[in-house]
């Protein structure tokens, strides 16, 4: 179905992703075939290589042959290659060509002049199979991550194509989600599609790849079949940086020491509404503070809700945070908290790292800067433009500037999402870090394998409310699993 | 600009015109209130013209944006007759700026707003192809018009992050402002850009053919009606101009 002949890739133009270099891969027709490895191995390439982004899109350099089902695809067009591939990306955000649910699933058979009628029937059938028949006539900016997630996959299903390419799709969802995605794998595996998907996270795999790739620095290293692969020691994964095949080898975290609440956290009167609706209600909350602490829950239970306003970034907010002595309401938390944001382009705005560090001080003092630069290991990028690091470095420029104006309180919206083991533990670590300088640290994050790296402490939300507040230790991290692999078997079930 | 005046669109609300009306009317008000000469019977439609914006939003039930377009228009309009006789200098100069561009410009802003905000990508593409503009050019309008909520989305979370590190108008460096706003969201919506093209082209966008479109636009007697008058205004500000 998939065949590709002695293949390399080398992108032009000043890209950075991985090229490839001597890709041979066969790929039978109903096969399921994961490919993994860490960011930068090439496994996107891959992915692009069979559903003609490259050539057609990426400019570079391409020898070697691709066939897709009986197309060339270095000689196919791309509106070709559509009928007989379909794509789902990570980015829920921008994937989508509509801004309402039913026009996007309509849209790629309009794009292919299918009859209107014939359109309605296939999209009726379509939200049937992956029932998601609620999410219709809704506006795509009211979606959560998880919902958006599924329209994409639905609005590829419509098209009705052989096969399926999937780049990192789970990288923004919660666990509920990413097994209702499994399950629409399942439905297209069962009806004799065939699938690619590059990912990082393994677990959700488990049972429905038939085949396993592995790639490092742009070369196949090794291909298993689906269920030796996932029964092999941890030693294995953690050697090539995967993160865990399966939520019952979670990582024993290291016990928490118990915090002390004798100086909690408070926050009370919490209540956030949208447009009528209330989108988060906590009456009472302590937490103990100067510790890390977890924020779960379901996509759109109001985590980044609860983000925003606890850094005050919500008009209207009449919330109030009692912290160390100072009853601090929204106005007053703008200049305490910081919110280290999931896109961190949203927040760097000068032309150097050290420039982005003075700006945030309310006197500028070089040497001060320098050292909280050194701290956080970015003395070597003082000079370079914040725009040209990586996602880890990025990060640590934000953490600087909230370091440098003193905040107590830092909050972290989904840093790990879409990270390999070595950068998610290089997340970790920076964070840690923060806790030994008497930082509190809030993370909202569907990373397990993240929150037993480093968190102290769990918050839960579900549906704007709290349903879960305990400390990480050995009860907590029982609580914790149960709570990952709970969410995964209900949507199982369901 | 808030990010209520520039939001999108649900699929299944009730739609009053056909978006081909809508984009004429966007026209007519733009040129017809920009160019007014001011004095005579033309402005006193030009004056009639300025409510239309203010009406649709209020059938439309956008209390904010009908506000802040009443608020502007009408703050620009007072200013011009009461404030700008009471002062002089860069002042004087700086107000007479402000408040000719308001009332200039924002009856077509306000226009286009209800454009984008009552009509989908797929009826704007629908209306691009019934009236057979071609894909070169109904592609990347298509592209543009997706965009706005997009940018609007953008650029409340860059205004989020500006004021959690207390840059604002009298803050440190105002002269930035601008640059700091500007640039992470040029970065972020060529990424978005760039993404979105992507995953369009890989389905079909493009294709040499005849799109279709399953969603239901077509001219019904009101958009005969107000095209009528849109033709019959730029007829008479074409007539009153030579």
């Amino acid at each position: 179905m998939i065949k590709l002949t002695n293949v390399s890739f080398t992108y032009t133009g000043g890209r950075e992703d991985a090229g490839v270099r001597n890709i041979n891969l066969t790929i039978r027709p109903g096969e399921v075939v994961l490919v993994c490895g860490e960011s930068g191995c090439g496994k996107t390439t891959l992915t692009r290589m069979v559903n003609g982004l490259i050539p057609h899109f990426y400019e570079g350099e391409l020898t070697g042959t691709i066939y897709v089902g009986a197309k060339d695809v270095a000689k196919s067009e791309l509106y070709d290659l559509a009928r007989t591939v379909g794509s789902v990306f990570q980015n829920p955000r921008s994937q989508f060509f509509n801004v309402d649910t039913t026009s996007e699933l309509a849209f790629g058979c309009e794009n292919l002049g299918i009859a209107e009628d014939e359109i309605l029937t296939r999209v009726r059938k379509t939200v049937a199979d992956l029932s998601i028949s609620h999410l219709l006539d809704r506006s795509i900016f009211e979606l959560s991550d998880g919902e958006k997630q599924k329209i994409a996959c639905g609005s590829v299903s419509v098209l009705g194509p052989d096969i399926y390419v999937l780049d990192e799709p789970t990288s923004n969802l919660d666990f509920e989600t990413i097994a209702a995605l499994r399950r629409v794998l399942s439905f297209w595996k069962a009806t004799g599609k065939t699938i690619l998907v590059a990912e990082h996270r393994l677990h959700f795999m488990k049972g429905i790849a038939d085949r396993v790739i592995f790639m490092r620095e742009g070369e196949i290293r090794e291909t298993h079949e689906g269920a030796e692969f996932f029964a092999l020691p941890p030693r294995y994964f953690e050697e090539r940086g995967l993160r865990i095949p399966s939520l019952d080898r979670l990582p024993a975290a290291e016990t928490a020491e118990a915090d002390l609440p004798s100086d909690p956290i408070r926050i009370e009167k919490m209540r956030v509404s949208l447009r009528g609706e209330p989108i988060l209600n906590i009456p009472a909350l302590e937490i103990p503070s100067g510790g890390i602490i977890a924020v779960i829950g379901a996509n759109g239970a109001g985590k980044t809700t609860f983000a925003r306003s606890l850094c005050g970034l919500v008009s209207g907010d009449r919330s109030v945070v009692t912290f160390r002595g100072r009853a601090l309401n929204a106005k007053k938390r703008l200049s305490v908290c910081y919110l280290v944001m999931q896109d961190v382009n949203h927040q760097l705005f000068t032309e150097s790292v050290l420039d982005e560090v003075l700006l945030s001080m309310s006197v500028e003092d070089e040497t001060r800067a320098d050292e909280t630069l050194l701290s956080l290991d970015l003395s070597a990028f003082r000079e370079d433009h914040p725009m040209a690091l990586s996602g880890g470095q990025k990060q640590r420029v934000a953490i600087a500037s909230a370091l440098v104006s003193e905040r107590e309180i830092l909050v972290f919206d989904e840093p790990t999402s879409g990270l390999d083991l070595v950068h998610m533990r290089e997340t970790a670590r920076n964070i840690a870090a923060l806790k030994r300088n008497g930082v509190t640290s809030f993370v909202v994050t569907h990373d397990p394998e993240f929150i037993l790296a480093c968190c102290t402490h769990v918050i839960r939300i579900e549906a704007g409310e709290i349903s879960g507040n305990y400390p990480l230790d050995s009860s907590g991290v029982k609580n914790l699993t149960a709570f990952f692999r709970h969410d995964e078997s209900m949507a199982e079930r369901t | 600009m808030r990010s209520d005046f520039f939001a999108s669109s649900k699929g299944s609300a009730q739609k009053i015109f056909d978006p081909r009306t809508k984009l004429l009317m966007v026209v007519t008000i733009s040129t017809v209130v920009m160019a007014d000469s001011g004095g005579g019977w033309m402005s006193v439609l030009c004056w009639i013209l300025t409510f239309v914006p203010l009406a649709l939003f209020l059938i439309e039930r956008k209390w904010k944006a009908a506000l802040i377009y009443f608020c502007v228009y009408w703050g620009a309009t007072l200013m011009q007759l009461y404030l700008l006789p009471l002062t002089t200098g860069v002042v004087n100069f700086l107000l007479v700026a402000m408040s000719f561009f308001s009332v200039r410009f924002m009856p077509g802003i306000a226009m286009a707003s209800y454009l984008v905000n009552t009509t989908t990508v797929s009826e704007f593409m629908g209306a691009m192809e019934r009236m057979r503009v071609p894909q070169s050019l109904s592609i990347p309008l298509s592209v543009v018009f997706r965009f706005f909520p997009t940018v609007s989305e953008e650029y409340t979370a860059i205004g989020d992050a500006m004021r959690m590190r207390g840059i604002r108008f009298g803050g440190r460096k105002p002269a930035k402002m601008i640059e700091y706003r500007l640039v992470p969201l040029l970065v972020s919506c060529v990424k978005i850009g760039d993404e979105l093209s992507a995953a369009a082209l890989t389905r079909g966008l493009g294709a040499p053919i005849r799109r279709t479109n399953v969603c239901e636009i077509g001219i019904k007697p009101q958009d005969v009606f107000t095209m009528a008058v849109c033709a019959a205004m730029i007829l008479l500000f074409i007539f009153e101009k030579i």
